[in-house]
């Protein structure tokens, strides 16, 4: 992966994540590092219920490990360049389930220059092999102004 | 340290039913109410498990050597280590535990970042609670500090509380 250049970058160039195969063991590892044990990743007959007008049908992935993973993603983009992961704001619009596969992906919507640093916005989602998007969301990375 | 401190997952509850009825359900969190945190001594080892978790694979987590040499001058955690730290500067009474809490959405801004050794501690509140879609919602907002008192990272999210 070529490094980046705040100056050169523009709207509409895209980032791209590693692909990530979702098991029963990707989701409990996941439990054990994150210490969310919560039965929704864990309990088959627990995941028989229906939640409000919800039933997933069988455990889902948590939620966060796809912020994790375009984390992942930003992180592995800025920190060769020397940029630094700010914010990032998702929200899971389908749920991952064990077979699926997932890959996040990076947008640039714009760029800031403050009165003291460089801003790069970056559209994030991340999407299943049927092509659908299940998190997205937007990121902030901070490209400090070279001292001069 | 005399305070109880949550140094591993090994005297951790992974049983989320066990406590669950001194959790408290969505009509008694008060948005505003301080939530009970515990401080939390993050290893390395809690690191490398939870870079495994995701494929986190950057040598500034990974490797001491490369670390010294990179531009922290050691090791750091990744930036969505909170994800980890919610759970552990949690007590088990907490109602994030809930057997089918699902979560909406968050957001994260992050400062510096944590270092294995650190001891973190949470300052975290509901801020909002409100009802969408037959949905019970309560919004949450949370901020991590070394114990130099630095800001490592803040954020607010969204849960759908079990009904």
């Amino acid at each position: 992966m070529t490094t980046v250049n705040f100056d050169q970058l523009k709207a509409g160039d895209t980032i791209d994540g590693a692909a990530f195969a979702v098991s029963r063991e990707s989701i409990r590892l996941f439990c054990d590092a994150s210490l969310d044990y919560n039965p929704l990743h864990l309990d088959d007959d627990y995941m028989k219920n229906s939640f409000g007008k919800t039933n997933f049908g069988g455990i889902i992935m948590h939620g966060m490990n796809n912020f994790g993973l375009i984390s992942r993603m930003l992180t592995d983009w800025a920190m060769p360049a020397g940029a630094i992961h700010r914010r990032l704001e998702t929200r899971w619009l389908k749920p991952v389930k064990p077979g699926d596969t997932i890959r996040p992906a990076g947008t640039i919507k714009a760029k800031q220059v403050t009165s003291k640093s460089r801003w790069v916005l970056v559209d994030v989602a991340v999407q299943n092999q049927r092509d659908e998007t299940v998190a997205a969301g937007e990121a902030m990375l901070e490209f400090p102004a070279k001292a001069s | 340290m005399a305070q109880a401190e949550s140094s591993a997952a090994s005297n951790f509850e992974t049983d989320f039913w066990k406590d669950a009825k001194l959790r408290k359900v969505w009509d008694e969190i008060v948005p505003g109410e301080a939530r009970k945190t515990l401080p939390y001594k993050l290893t390395q080892e809690a690191i490398a498990l939870y870079c495994r978790s995701v494929g986190e694979t950057n040598p500034l987590y990974l490797d001491e050597a490369a670390a010294k040499a990179g531009p922290y001058g050691g090791l750091i955690a990744p930036p969505s280590i909170h994800i980890l730290l919610m759970f552990a500067c949690t007590p088990a009474d907490d109602w994030m535990r809930s057997p089918g809490t699902v979560n909406a959405g968050q957001s994260w801004s992050y400062n510096i970042p944590a270092r294995p050794g650190d001891t973190i501690t949470l300052q975290a509140r509901a801020l909002d609670k409100f009802i969408k879609r037959e949905r019970l919602f309560v919004v949450h907002d949370n901020v991590f500090f070394n114990q130099h008192g630095d800001v490592i990272c803040s954020g607010r999210g969204q849960t759908i509380r079990p009904m």
